[in-house]
């Protein structure tokens, strides 16, 4: 089988694929953690999580990814209803089944309602595979997420895979 | 929610075990919160059609499942430094899924813990991953 990436896309590696901002919301991440059936008071109750060492209540740390997301037209979405825009669009039409594959996260300080971040997203790379079950792609990404004030949040490296 | 602390912590200690089964709500919830509208999440004939028997719990879910188990055993004065998982095999609503971890490092200079973590389906281990964390000591109250 021959190569199921594409020119374009391994033309992204090592650049800046998408820069997002976005502000941290009280009530976005407490929907997002009680998603995940979050009881921890850090993340709803200001007292609690100022008795634990929080300015106030914070963010749960892997919601920072969420909070930048843009808002995406409906005929921008992909046939899968996924949407490429947080990982700079790359397109791999012969390999259209997309999965999460990983993420690895280095946390420095934490998120507060009203918080404003920035975060840019870097390809690392891109190499096809060979899997149990055929090709595939693995796209690595590396994120990092900024607030107001400069101070580095956190960095992510995040992988996809892509399958024909 | 009890607080851990350092000196209660040894290598080898397992975590308090998070045992969730998630249904369709919960997935269709973590995807609004999320603002993800791919379909493998909520579309069971478009889930068939890419080969499974049904609609897929969302990596992102079982990272979170496995950060929250980390941090509900950490309790709210411990701190999470880091936290890597990879979606080995893949979950579907319905089935009974165990997020759990082990100690494997101990560092009483910083207060730092090292744990390997796994997210399984009985045997099967979806997610593996690794966190280390940070935690409180009573020596300093």
């Amino acid at each position: 089988m021959g190569s199921l990436i594409p020119e374009e896309a391994l033309a992204t590696i090592g650049t800046v694929v998408s820069r997002a901002t976005g502000e941290v919301r009280r009530r976005d991440w407490q929907r997002w953690a009680v998603s995940v059936g979050e009881t921890n008071p850090i993340f709803f109750d200001a007292v609690a999580a100022r008795a634990a060492g929080f300015r106030e209540d914070c963010a749960p740390a892997l919601y920072l990814q969420y909070a930048i997301l843009g808002v995406t037209r409906l005929e921008d979405l992909r046939a899968d209803g996924s949407s490429g825009a947080a990982s700079g669009n790359l397109q791999f039409p012969d390999a259209p089944k997309r999965m999460a594959g990983g993420e690895s996260w280095e946390f420095h300080d934490h998120a507060y309602h009203g918080d404003e971040i920035t975060s840019e997203r870097t390809v690392r790379s891109i190499v096809q595979k060979q899997g149990r079950s055929g090709p595939f792609v693995l796209v690595t990404w590396r994120a990092t997420y900024v607030n107001q004030h400069g101070a580095m949040l956190a960095f992510a490296d995040t992988s996809m895979i892509a399958r024909p | 929610m009890s607080q851990l602390f350092f000196e209660d912590v040894t290598i080898g200690d397992e975590i308090t075990p998070l045992v969730v089964t998630c249904d369709e709500t919960q997935l269709f919830l973590f995807s609004a919160a999320t603002y993800n509208a791919h379909r493998i999440h909520y579309d069971k004939t478009w889930a068939r059609d890419e080969g499974y028997t049904d609609v897929l719990v969302q990596g992102p879910l079982q990272a979170g499942l496995l950060s929250r188990a980390v941090t509900d055993w950490i309790g709210p004065r411990g701190r999470l430094v880091s936290f890597s998982t990879q979606n080995r095999a893949v979950a579907h609503p319905g089935e009974e899924l165990t997020f759990t971890g082990t100690v494997t490092a101990t560092n009483e200079l910083s207060g730092r813990i090292d744990l390997d973590l796994v997210g399984r389906r009985g045997d099967t281990v979806l997610m593996p991953g690794t966190a280390a964390v940070r935690l409180p000591k009573r020596s300093a109250g």
